[in-house]
Protein backbone atom coordinates (compact mmCIF):
# COMPACT_ATOMS: atom_id res chain seq x y z
CA UNK A 1 0.00 0.00 0.00
CA UNK A 2 2.56 2.44 0.46
CA UNK A 3 2.48 3.33 -3.36
CA UNK A 4 -0.63 4.82 -2.23
CA UNK A 5 0.99 7.43 -0.69
CA UNK A 6 1.62 10.17 -2.63
CA UNK A 7 4.04 12.67 -1.77
CA UNK A 8 5.41 16.18 -3.57
CA UNK A 9 8.31 14.44 -5.23
CA UNK A 10 8.98 16.69 -7.31
CA UNK A 11 10.19 19.84 -5.94
CA UNK A 12 12.78 17.26 -4.17
CA UNK A 13 14.19 15.45 -7.27
CA UNK A 14 14.78 19.14 -8.94
CA UNK A 15 16.63 19.97 -5.43
CA UNK A 16 19.04 16.93 -5.55
CA UNK A 17 20.17 17.83 -8.57
CA UNK A 18 20.49 21.25 -8.02
CA UNK A 19 22.54 20.57 -4.44
CA UNK A 20 24.11 17.90 -5.86
CA UNK A 21 25.49 19.70 -8.89
CA UNK A 22 26.49 22.93 -6.77
CA UNK A 23 28.71 20.45 -4.86
CA UNK A 24 30.11 19.32 -7.67
CA UNK A 25 31.15 23.22 -8.52
CA UNK A 26 32.54 23.35 -4.89
CA UNK A 27 34.40 20.38 -5.91
CA UNK A 28 35.74 22.26 -8.73
CA UNK A 29 37.13 25.04 -6.71
CA UNK A 30 33.75 27.52 -7.06
CA UNK A 31 33.26 29.17 -3.54
CA UNK A 32 30.45 31.15 -4.96
CA UNK A 33 28.56 27.54 -5.22
CA UNK A 34 29.67 26.93 -1.48
CA UNK A 35 28.28 29.73 -0.22
CA UNK A 36 24.58 29.28 -2.05
CA UNK A 37 24.27 25.76 -0.55
CA UNK A 38 24.73 27.42 2.42
CA UNK A 39 22.36 30.39 2.79
CA UNK A 40 19.82 26.81 1.61
CA UNK A 41 20.63 25.13 3.97
CA UNK A 42 22.04 27.25 6.80
CA UNK A 43 18.45 27.42 8.99
CA UNK A 44 17.10 23.73 8.32
CA UNK A 45 20.75 22.68 9.39
CA UNK A 46 20.52 24.77 12.48
CA UNK A 47 17.30 24.42 13.23
CA UNK A 48 17.35 20.73 13.02
CA UNK A 49 20.32 20.80 15.54
CA UNK A 50 19.04 22.76 17.86
CA UNK A 51 15.83 20.43 17.77
CA UNK A 52 17.84 17.68 18.96
CA UNK A 53 20.10 19.21 21.64
CA UNK A 54 17.73 21.81 22.64
CA UNK A 55 20.60 24.28 22.71
CA UNK A 56 20.95 27.27 20.75
CA UNK A 57 25.09 27.82 20.97
CA UNK A 58 25.51 24.11 21.15
CA UNK A 59 22.92 23.71 17.98
CA UNK A 60 25.03 26.52 16.20
CA UNK A 61 28.44 24.80 16.48
CA UNK A 62 27.41 21.84 15.73
CA UNK A 63 25.65 23.29 12.19
CA UNK A 64 29.53 24.94 12.08
CA UNK A 65 31.21 21.14 12.13
CA UNK A 66 28.49 20.29 9.07
CA UNK A 67 29.27 23.14 7.23
CA UNK A 68 33.03 22.41 7.55
CA UNK A 69 32.86 19.01 7.09
CA UNK A 70 30.81 19.52 4.05
CA UNK A 71 33.47 22.06 3.01
CA UNK A 72 36.87 19.53 3.66
CA UNK A 73 34.72 16.62 1.92
CA UNK A 74 34.56 18.62 -1.36
CA UNK A 75 37.27 17.23 -2.93
CA UNK A 76 36.22 13.35 -2.58
CA UNK A 77 32.38 14.16 -3.03
CA UNK A 78 30.25 11.85 -5.34
CA UNK A 79 26.61 12.53 -5.47
CA UNK A 80 25.72 8.77 -4.65
CA UNK A 81 22.82 9.80 -3.00
CA UNK A 82 20.87 13.39 -2.45
CA UNK A 83 22.88 16.09 -1.10
CA UNK A 84 20.45 16.77 1.88
CA UNK A 85 20.48 12.88 2.84
CA UNK A 86 24.35 13.48 2.93
CA UNK A 87 23.94 16.79 5.18
CA UNK A 88 21.45 14.80 7.48
CA UNK A 89 23.71 12.28 8.07
CA UNK A 90 26.43 14.26 8.65
CA UNK A 91 24.43 16.71 11.19
CA UNK A 92 22.80 13.11 12.76
CA UNK A 93 26.27 12.23 13.45
CA UNK A 94 27.22 15.18 14.94
CA UNK A 95 24.04 15.59 16.97
CA UNK A 96 24.22 12.08 18.18
CA UNK A 97 27.81 12.20 19.44
CA UNK A 98 27.09 15.50 21.20
CA UNK A 99 24.40 14.40 23.29
CA UNK A 100 26.41 11.17 24.29
CA UNK A 101 28.82 13.16 25.39
CA UNK A 102 27.66 16.25 27.21
CA UNK A 103 24.20 15.19 28.22
CA UNK A 104 24.20 16.43 31.47
CA UNK A 105 26.06 19.80 31.48
CA UNK A 106 23.73 20.82 28.35
CA UNK A 107 20.87 20.03 30.47
CA UNK A 108 21.45 21.53 33.51
CA UNK A 109 22.23 24.45 31.44
CA UNK A 110 18.97 23.96 29.21
CA UNK A 111 16.90 23.68 33.29
CA UNK A 112 18.81 26.94 33.78
CA UNK A 113 18.42 28.67 30.54
CA UNK A 114 14.93 27.21 29.57
CA UNK A 115 14.16 30.25 27.42
CA UNK A 116 17.14 30.00 25.09
CA UNK A 117 16.84 30.25 21.49
CA UNK A 118 12.81 30.34 22.42
CA UNK A 119 11.51 33.06 20.05
CA UNK A 120 9.47 35.36 21.73
CA UNK A 121 6.25 34.62 19.73
CA UNK A 122 3.82 36.63 18.33
CA UNK A 123 -0.05 36.68 18.82
CA UNK A 124 -2.76 38.51 16.99
CA UNK A 125 -2.12 42.08 18.83
CA UNK A 126 1.17 41.28 18.82
CA UNK A 127 1.62 42.05 22.77
CA UNK A 128 1.07 39.15 24.56
CA UNK A 129 -0.67 39.15 28.10
CA UNK A 130 1.93 37.84 30.96
CA UNK A 131 -0.88 35.30 31.52
CA UNK A 132 -0.77 34.39 27.32
CA UNK A 133 3.24 34.24 27.50
CA UNK A 134 2.80 31.77 30.72
CA UNK A 135 0.29 29.38 28.70
CA UNK A 136 2.41 29.26 25.49
CA UNK A 137 5.77 28.64 27.69
CA UNK A 138 4.29 26.17 29.52
CA UNK A 139 3.09 24.54 26.70
CA UNK A 140 6.26 25.01 24.42
CA UNK A 141 8.29 23.50 27.69
CA UNK A 142 5.77 20.38 27.28
CA UNK A 143 6.66 20.14 23.75
CA UNK A 144 10.27 20.16 24.19
CA UNK A 145 10.08 17.54 27.02
CA UNK A 146 8.27 15.39 25.12
CA UNK A 147 10.56 15.28 22.86
CA UNK A 148 13.85 15.53 24.26
CA UNK A 149 12.28 12.19 26.30
CA UNK A 150 12.29 10.25 23.23
CA UNK A 151 15.08 7.55 22.37
CA UNK A 152 17.89 9.57 20.20
CA UNK A 153 17.05 7.98 16.70
CA UNK A 154 13.57 7.90 17.39
CA UNK A 155 13.78 12.01 18.07
CA UNK A 156 16.12 12.91 14.77
CA UNK A 157 13.65 10.66 13.04
CA UNK A 158 10.77 12.52 14.01
CA UNK A 159 12.65 15.68 13.58
CA UNK A 160 13.27 14.96 10.15
CA UNK A 161 9.79 13.83 9.28
CA UNK A 162 8.26 16.70 10.84
CA UNK A 163 10.26 19.75 10.43
CA UNK A 164 12.37 19.16 7.41
CA UNK A 165 10.14 16.68 5.42
CA UNK A 166 12.47 14.05 4.44
CA UNK A 167 10.87 10.68 3.12
CA UNK A 168 11.39 7.71 4.64
CA UNK A 169 14.24 6.42 2.05
CA UNK A 170 15.73 9.38 3.23
CA UNK A 171 16.03 9.37 6.96
CA UNK A 172 16.82 5.74 6.35
CA UNK A 173 20.04 6.49 4.74
CA UNK A 174 20.60 9.18 7.36
CA UNK A 175 19.74 6.38 10.26
CA UNK A 176 21.49 3.49 8.22
CA UNK A 177 18.76 1.59 8.58
CA UNK A 178 15.73 0.09 6.67
CA UNK A 179 12.95 2.04 5.44
CA UNK A 180 10.46 -0.53 7.49
CA UNK A 181 12.63 0.16 10.70
CA UNK A 182 11.82 4.19 9.98
CA UNK A 183 8.33 3.47 9.72
CA UNK A 184 8.20 1.56 12.99
CA UNK A 185 10.72 4.04 14.71
CA UNK A 186 7.55 6.73 13.47
CA UNK A 187 5.18 4.85 14.55
CA UNK A 188 6.70 4.37 17.93
CA UNK A 189 8.02 7.84 18.62
CA UNK A 190 4.24 9.75 17.38
CA UNK A 191 2.73 6.95 19.98
CA UNK A 192 4.60 8.16 22.72
CA UNK A 193 3.97 11.69 21.61
CA UNK A 194 0.26 11.00 21.25
CA UNK A 195 -0.07 10.14 24.94
CA UNK A 196 1.99 12.63 26.31
CA UNK A 197 0.37 15.50 23.96
CA UNK A 198 -2.35 15.08 22.51
CA UNK A 199 -4.43 16.88 25.82
CA UNK A 200 -3.20 19.55 23.93
CA UNK A 201 -5.38 19.70 21.43
CA UNK B 1 -10.21 -0.84 2.96
CA UNK B 2 -8.82 -2.46 5.42
CA UNK B 3 -8.25 -0.90 8.75
CA UNK B 4 -4.67 0.89 8.62
CA UNK B 5 -4.47 1.19 12.35
CA UNK B 6 -4.50 -3.12 12.34
CA UNK B 7 -1.45 -2.88 10.49
CA UNK B 8 1.95 -1.42 11.16
CA UNK B 9 2.72 -1.14 7.77
CA UNK B 10 -0.47 0.88 6.84
CA UNK B 11 0.04 3.10 9.33
CA UNK B 12 2.16 5.49 7.17
CA UNK B 13 -1.24 6.48 5.51
CA UNK B 14 -2.41 7.69 8.53
CA UNK B 15 0.74 9.68 9.72
CA UNK B 16 0.57 11.16 5.90
CA UNK B 17 -3.23 12.32 6.22
CA UNK B 18 -2.53 14.26 9.85
CA UNK B 19 0.33 15.69 7.74
CA UNK B 20 -1.83 16.71 4.94
CA UNK B 21 0.65 14.60 2.80
CA UNK B 22 -1.95 12.08 1.22
CA UNK B 23 -3.20 12.46 -2.28
CA UNK B 24 -6.77 13.71 -3.04
CA UNK B 25 -8.39 9.85 -3.51
CA UNK B 26 -6.49 8.43 -0.82
CA UNK B 27 -7.51 10.96 1.67
CA UNK B 28 -11.43 10.28 0.69
CA UNK B 29 -11.13 6.91 1.21
CA UNK B 30 -9.91 7.14 4.34
CA UNK B 31 -11.93 9.51 5.61
CA UNK B 32 -14.66 7.42 4.74
CA UNK B 33 -13.38 4.55 6.77
CA UNK B 34 -12.91 6.68 9.68
CA UNK B 35 -16.38 7.93 9.82
CA UNK B 36 -17.48 4.12 10.88
CA UNK B 37 -14.10 2.88 12.62
CA UNK B 38 -13.24 4.87 15.91
CA UNK B 39 -10.38 4.10 16.35
CA UNK B 40 -8.66 5.19 13.21
CA UNK B 41 -10.73 8.47 14.46
CA UNK B 42 -9.07 8.36 17.76
CA UNK B 43 -5.66 7.70 16.25
CA UNK B 44 -6.13 10.84 13.69
CA UNK B 45 -7.38 13.14 16.39
CA UNK B 46 -4.26 12.79 18.49
CA UNK B 47 -2.08 12.86 15.39
CA UNK B 48 -3.10 15.88 14.61
CA UNK B 49 -3.07 16.94 18.23
CA UNK B 50 0.66 16.28 18.06
CA UNK B 51 1.24 18.32 14.87
CA UNK B 52 -0.19 20.89 16.04
CA UNK B 53 1.91 21.08 19.09
CA UNK B 54 5.19 20.49 17.04
CA UNK B 55 4.41 23.28 14.92
CA UNK B 56 4.30 25.77 17.65
CA UNK B 57 7.73 24.46 18.62
CA UNK B 58 9.51 27.26 16.60
CA UNK B 59 13.40 27.62 16.15
CA UNK B 60 15.11 30.74 17.13
CA UNK B 61 16.43 32.16 14.03
CA UNK B 62 20.02 31.45 13.16
CA UNK B 63 22.55 34.09 14.64
CA UNK B 64 23.69 36.73 12.13
CA UNK B 65 27.61 36.33 12.36
CA UNK B 66 26.98 32.49 11.69
CA UNK B 67 28.50 33.10 7.80
CA UNK B 68 31.35 34.77 9.34
CA UNK B 69 32.40 32.24 12.04
CA UNK B 70 32.22 29.70 9.76
CA UNK B 71 34.35 31.70 6.60
CA UNK B 72 37.10 32.42 9.02
CA UNK B 73 37.13 29.06 10.29
CA UNK B 74 37.33 28.00 6.72
CA UNK B 75 40.25 30.53 6.24
CA UNK B 76 41.80 29.74 9.31
CA UNK B 77 42.07 25.70 7.73
CA UNK B 78 42.96 26.42 4.14
CA UNK B 79 45.55 29.09 5.18
CA UNK B 80 47.15 26.39 8.31
CA UNK B 81 47.40 24.14 5.40
CA UNK B 82 48.96 26.39 3.27
CA UNK B 83 51.72 27.52 5.53
CA UNK B 84 52.29 24.16 6.62
CA UNK B 85 52.73 23.09 2.91
CA UNK B 86 54.59 26.14 1.33
CA UNK B 87 58.27 25.23 1.94
CA UNK B 88 57.91 22.04 1.12
CA UNK B 89 55.77 21.58 -1.96
CA UNK B 90 58.35 22.92 -4.57
CA UNK B 91 61.12 20.66 -2.64
CA UNK B 92 59.22 17.64 -2.69
CA UNK B 93 58.96 18.05 -6.63
CA UNK B 94 62.60 18.40 -7.01
CA UNK B 95 63.65 16.51 -4.45
CA UNK B 96 61.49 14.17 -2.45
CA UNK B 97 63.64 11.37 -1.55
CA UNK B 98 66.23 13.61 -0.05
CA UNK B 99 63.26 15.42 2.27
CA UNK B 100 62.00 12.07 2.95
CA UNK B 101 65.06 10.47 4.32
CA UNK B 102 66.09 13.71 6.09
CA UNK B 103 62.36 13.78 7.86
CA UNK B 104 62.80 10.07 8.42
CA UNK B 105 66.25 10.80 10.51
CA UNK B 106 64.50 13.91 12.52
CA UNK B 107 61.75 11.28 13.27
CA UNK B 108 64.37 8.03 14.45
CA UNK B 109 66.25 11.15 16.39
CA UNK B 110 63.01 12.35 17.81
CA UNK B 111 62.53 8.83 19.18
CA UNK B 112 66.17 8.01 20.14
CA UNK B 113 65.65 11.08 21.93
CA UNK B 114 62.14 10.71 23.87
CA UNK B 115 64.09 7.63 25.38
CA UNK B 116 67.11 8.55 27.26
CA UNK B 117 65.77 6.63 30.59
CA UNK B 118 66.20 3.30 28.89
CA UNK B 119 69.70 3.69 29.44
CA UNK B 120 70.62 1.50 32.42
CA UNK B 121 70.79 3.17 35.49
CA UNK B 122 74.71 2.26 36.29
CA UNK B 123 75.98 3.42 33.00
CA UNK B 124 77.83 6.27 34.74
CA UNK B 125 80.01 4.29 37.17
CA UNK B 126 80.92 1.75 34.25
CA UNK B 127 82.02 4.64 31.46
CA UNK B 128 84.43 6.07 34.69
CA UNK B 129 85.93 2.59 34.64
CA UNK B 130 86.52 1.95 31.00
CA UNK B 131 88.21 5.49 31.18
CA UNK B 132 90.39 4.26 34.14
CA UNK B 133 91.33 0.99 32.71
CA UNK B 134 91.97 2.61 28.78
CA UNK B 135 95.64 3.05 28.63
CA UNK B 136 95.88 -1.16 29.87
CA UNK B 137 93.01 -1.73 27.32
CA UNK B 138 94.84 0.14 24.36
CA UNK B 139 98.15 -2.21 25.25
CA UNK B 140 96.37 -5.59 25.19
CA UNK B 141 94.65 -4.74 22.26
CA UNK B 142 97.80 -3.53 20.44
CA UNK B 143 99.71 -7.01 21.53
CA UNK B 144 96.64 -8.41 20.08
CA UNK B 145 96.74 -7.29 17.12
CA UNK B 146 100.46 -7.55 16.61
CA UNK B 147 100.04 -11.29 17.50
CA UNK B 148 97.12 -11.35 14.91
CA UNK B 149 98.97 -10.10 12.12
CA UNK B 150 102.77 -12.40 13.18
CA UNK B 151 99.60 -15.37 12.76
CA UNK B 152 98.55 -14.07 9.65
CA UNK B 153 101.90 -13.65 8.23
CA UNK B 154 102.75 -17.46 9.19
CA UNK B 155 99.63 -18.59 7.97
CA UNK B 156 99.97 -17.20 4.44
CA UNK B 157 103.76 -18.26 4.42
CA UNK B 158 103.15 -22.02 5.47
CA UNK B 159 100.08 -21.65 2.14
CA UNK B 160 102.67 -20.72 -0.13
CA UNK B 161 104.91 -23.67 1.13
CA UNK B 162 102.25 -25.77 0.51
CA UNK B 163 101.58 -24.61 -2.68
CA UNK B 164 105.17 -25.17 -4.20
Amino acid sequence: MPERVKTDMGGATAALDCDAELMLRVKEGDGASFGLLLEKHRSPVVHFLYRMVQNQAVAEELAQEVFLRVYRSRSSYEPTAKFTTWLFRIATHLALNSLRDGKNERLQERLDNDSSGMPARQVSDNRPSVEQRMVYRARLEEVRQAVAALPEKQRAAVLMHKYEELEYSQIARVLRCSESAVKSLLFRAYETLRARLAHMA
Amino acid sequence: MKCPIETRENAELLLAYCARKLDAESTATLERHMEICPACREFADGQRAVWEALDAWEAAPVTQDFDRRLYRRIDREVSWWNRLLRPFAPAFVRQGLPIAAAACLVVMAGVLLQHPAAAPPVAQPQSAQVEALQPDQVDHALDAMRMLGEFNYRVRGDAADSKM
